[in-house]
């Protein structure tokens, strides 16, 4: 097992640096907007754009640079670690915002994951359990709807209708818990709705499939055979078997949103990881983006191996193939 | 059974689709619609203009907290004001917390750019020679917490100091290099810049090594405010001072005031400023009004909240809700044209002249605009009526007809000067092709650009709206003179470096604009002014006055047609005068410029358009920062949400 991790670790740094070189090359050597220039404002003298180059480290080698990006990330610098330098458009420093803004990301996709288990599994559930019954196509209905609807408009919909119109909830923005919990509770409500509703559909159809699988099974047979109600039947071993995918998916998931908020983020105005690489794309700030992708690249890669740890775990048989 | 209740699902799950959809669109429409449409029988350039200016509800009073938000906290330097160099962050400094020797009175029209003295005690007189000019600074002005000394002259010197140190990067340092001494400053040649003297506190005196004429309005920028130098000298880098500003007009940043400026290391950013969150203003309890115009700063709200909001059309729902007072950001044309359309709501939409002209800049080193003929007809096919209206109609803009946005030069509105077409400007295609015969690129003379050099032209927008909505209007009115153009459409900031980098010799780009710095005209003249042209990050688009070592330098090609035209003999005769000599020099040259030389077809004269919340009672613009004159407004709590 030991072995299984180092190995599986040794894979986590390799994705991670791959993903690092890429966005790098991206950014820094494919042709995009020269970043001392944007820096030196609109009518700059060659004088200054040279000073900004320098102070840039814009002025050496492009394998320099990058060796002199991942120097700093492993080993950090002067802001502390991991190195990720400093922001072209705020001037402080990227690990800083990187940290505040994770946290709201989190806050966002924690619970927006729990909101979308809560609705995901026992629609699955009852869908498989009453396989062409009109909750099963209520349900599958509503999964539809929430594979449809994409996140953009259906946040729109929802500031509309319970915001402009209702009144219900406040707007956009975001108000730490440490502030005011009841504020911050109600200020996260419809971007964990947003995303609840569309992972919850998916989460759904997959629960929906893979129930349907399990209870199909001889040793549910046998459970049955075996005199157990129905109720611990299904929460027994009908749940523990069907469910397990779902636990390799949420880690997945929850990992992409990290740097896939961009949308639910900019739409709710929430200040985490998603709002800054947008608007750090939008005003040419590559510190800032290439932290975000090394984040977002690292935290996939790490709950993939969380989830592969726990799935060997679970089955010896996969830590020998 | 099963398939009747399949069908029954799909028909519920189609409706509750076409219900949100339905509820989503309400009443908003296209974005990049006309707003010219119906606006209730009146007619809509006398509404735009009726819309011009301050306005009052009720009875505007002192106190409350003023909100803002934006799609992002603008800045371009960190908000360092030595080196910032956004309109909205000008406005703030100017209007809010920064003083300056001159500076203006925040209203709208050609009042406000109009300079009036302000750390001076009177606007001076240079000296005979044009050379020399000195200031006598007011009793009284201090820096705000945790400074809380006076301001003195050498406060003046230090920020220029500043703006001569390379690793400050200030972004309009070129305005200052007349000052005597600066350059030497600047290359570490000399310890202090002779030409910038301070016999005492209250005396400031600068020295040029040329008569400027503009040489007051250099002194407005923000980036020659006071700076104290015991907080300046820890930041030396670009854009770090930028979360320490130290106020000296009537508003501080909130938390300025627990800053630890003992020393350098116990330093930590004021916490009521984070660029990606906001901005908050709190009164600046050492302002003395009595040192102050307080009918231009009339300071009326306590607070200011300047908030970030990533979501533009929330913005704008925020604001007529009450939640907001306004924004920096333009309204979208669904928001603008509700406003136009309601006579009792529409005086809450404020538009005045930007001073900002965007255009379509012709490469005059590249085939066929290498040919004054091909220019001329372009501007004379070009059908500018339907570019206004694809921008949203009269509210977006005005159509110009030089190359100066109508505040800038009043001598030249499309009224009096109108050298290529008449109104409705929808294009004179008999005369373009009569102009097309003249050039060499119509070999048959038929009024058709019929050379090779004529099809796929490159033709270079921004991918968005409302400059994606021009392309199609300037391919169709150059296709009437056998212009066949390409469109390429990309990022602004893609747009910028290919049009920044004369190597790339983008033949016509419809994606660049500018604004003015200040209120004259030479802020314009550099974008023809040859000597301003770069290898990357060039400004001086059309490549007017491009000699053949600059040409070298920059990678560019002088064309084979002869020699490009250039106006900087023309620049150096008007920047030194004054008066009604400068104003008439610079009407000459853009007259030169617009019917000689023409390397743009003129766009759009654009607004600057607000939208003010139900609690604001008192509005005006301030024409210099071209935003809401924040010295100015009022606002009534009790109206707020």
């Amino acid at each position: 097992m030991t072995r299984y991790i180092i190995r599986r670790l040794m894979y986590v740094i390799l994705v991670v640096f791959a993903v690092t070189a890429v966005a790098y090359t991206i950014f820094f050597v494919l042709p995009s907007t020269d970043p001392a220039v944007a820096f030196a404002g609109r009518n700059p003298t060659p004088e200054l754009v040279q000073e900004v180059r320098e102070q840039l480290n814009l002025d050496e080698p492009v394998p320099v640079q990058y060796a002199l990006y991942v120097k700093r990330l492993v080993t950090g610098d002067e802001y502390g670690w991991p190195g990720l330098g400093l922001s072209y458009n705020t001037r402080s420093p990227v690990r800083d915002e990187i940290i505040n803004r994770a946290s709201v990301t989190l806050q966002i996709a924690i619970g927006g994951a729990i909101l979308w288990l809560l609705i995901g599994i026992p629609i699955g559930v009852i869908s498989a359990l009453k396989q062409r019954s009109l909750a099963d196509r209520l349900a599958m209905g509503f999964a539809l709807v929430g594979v449809s609807a994409p996140v953009f408009w259906l946040g729109l919909v929802m500031l509309y209708v319970f915001w402009e119109k209702l009144g219900w909830l406040p707007g956009t923005g975001y108000v730490p818990f440490a502030e005011s919990p009841k504020e911050w509770f109600l200020h996260m409500l419809m971007p964990w709705m947003v995303l609840a509703l569309l992972f919850a559909a998916i989460y759904a159809r997959i629960v929906r499939g893979n129930m349907i699988d399990t209870m199909g099974e001889d040793y549910i047979r046998t459970a049955r055979a075996k005199g157990l109600s129905e109720s611990r039947v299904v929460t027994r071993h009908g749940l523990r078997a069907g469910l397990s995918p779902v636990i390799t998916l949420l880690g997945i998931d929850l990992a992409l949103l990290v740097g896939n908020t961009v949308v639910t983020e900019t739409v709710f105005n929430m200040p985490g990881l998603g709002n800054y690489v947008l608007v750090s794309t939008d005003s040419g700030d590559l510190p800032g983006v290439l932290a975000v992708v090394v984040l977002a690249a690292f935290a996939v890669a790490f709950l993939s191996l969380v989830s592969d740890i726990i799935y060997a775990y679970l089955d010896p048989r996969v830590r020998y193939r | 059974m099963k398939r009747r209740w399949l069908t029954w699902s799909g028909i519920g799950v189609l409706a509750v689709l076409m219900a949100l959809a339905l509820a989503a669109c309400g009443d908003d429409g296209d974005d990049a619609a006309d707003t010219s449409g119906d606006d209730g029988g009146d007619d809509i350039a006398a509404v735009i203009e009726q819309l011009g200016g301050p306005v009052t509800f009720g009875e505007p009073a002192k106190g409350g907290t003023f909100r803002i938000a934006n799609t992002d906290f603008a800045q371009s330097d960190g908000f360092d004001p030595t080196g910032e160099y956004f309109g909205s962050a000008w406005t703030i400094y100017n209007s809010l917390m920064l003083r300056t020797l001159v500076s203006y009175p925040f209203t709208a029209g050609s009042a406000g750019n109009e300079l009036v003295a302000d750390l001076a005690t009177e606007l001076p007189e240079p000296s005979a020679d044009g050379l020399t000019w000195t200031f006598t600074l007011k009793d009284g002005v201090k820096f705000g917490p945790p400074v809380n000394r006076d301001v003195t002259s050498k406060d003046i010197a230090y920020a220029f100091q500043r703006i001569a140190t390379p690793s400050v990067a200030a972004q309009y340092a070129n305005y200052y290099q007349v000052i005597k001494g600066l350059p030497e400053f600047s290359a570490g040649e000399a310890k202090t810049i002779s030409g910038i003297q301070t016999p005492d506190d209250k005396t400031i005196t600068f020295t040029l090594t040329q008569p400027t004429g503009d040489f007051l309005f250099r002194l407005a920028m923000p980036a020659t405010a006071p700076i104290p130098r015991e907080v300046g000298k820890c930041y030396t880098q670009a854009a770090e001072y930028g979360r320490y500003v130290i106020a000296s007009g009537p508003y501080m940043i909130d938390g300025s005031d627990k800053l630890d400026i003992s020393s350098c290391g116990s330093q930590k950013p004021i916490s009521g400023f984070n660029p990606n969150t906001g901005l908050y203003l709190v009164r600046n309890p050492n302002y003395d009004p009595a040192t102050d115009d307080v009918e231009i700063r009339q300071s009326n709200p306590d607070r200011f909240e300047i908030s970030v909001n990533t979501n533009l059309d929330n913005i704008f729902a925020q604001i007529e809700r009450g939640e907001l007072e306004g924004s920096f950001e333009t309204p979208p044309n669904a928001v603008l044209r509700r406003y136009l359309q309601d006579p009792e709501s529409r005086e809450r939409l404020r538009v005045n002249s930007g001073d900002r002209i965007w255009f379509a800049y012709m490469n005059l080193t590249t085939p066929p605009f290498d040919d004054v003929h091909v220019r001329k007809a372009m501007n004379l096919v070009m059908d500018l009526e339907g570019v206004q209206r694809a921008w949203g109609g009269p509210v977006q803009g005005s159509i110009p007809t030089d190359v100066l946005p109508d505040t800038l030069m009043p001598e030249l509105t499309a009224d009096s000067y109108a050298p290529y077409q008449a109104a409705p400007f929808a294009g004179d295609v008999d005369a373009a092709k009569e102009e097309m015969k003249l050039s060499a690129y119509d070999t048959d003379k038929d009024g058709l650009c019929d050379a090779p050099a004529c099809k796929g032209i490159v033709h270079l927008n921004r991918n968005f709206a409302p400059w994606s909505t021009q392309s199609p209007i300037i391919v169709q009115s150059a296709a009437q003179i056998g212009i066949e153009l390409e469109t390429r459409e990309a990022s602004r900031s893609a747009v910028n470096d290919a049009s920044g980098k004369p190597g790339r010799e983008i033949p016509l780009s419809s994606g660049n604009g500018w604004g003015k710095d200040y209120a004259d005209p030479s802020t314009f003249m550099v974008l023809f002014d040859g000597r301003n042209i770069l290898a990357d990050g060039n400004t001086a688009f059309s490549l007017v006055g491009l000699t053949p070592a600059k040409a070298k330098e920059v990678g560019a090609t002088i064309p084979a047609s002869g020699p490009v035209p250039s106006v900087d003999a023309d620049i150096d005769a008007c920047n030194p005068l004054t008066g009604q000599e400068r104003t008439d020099c610079w009407v000459a040259l853009n007259k030169k410029i617009t019917e000689e030389i023409v390397p743009w077809v003129p766009l759009m004269d654009a607004t600057a358009i607000d939208l003010i919340g139900p609690a604001v009672t008192q509005y005006d613009m301030d024409q210099n920062g071209t935003e809401m004159a924040l010295s100015r407004v009022a606002v009534d709590e009790s109206l707020q949400k």
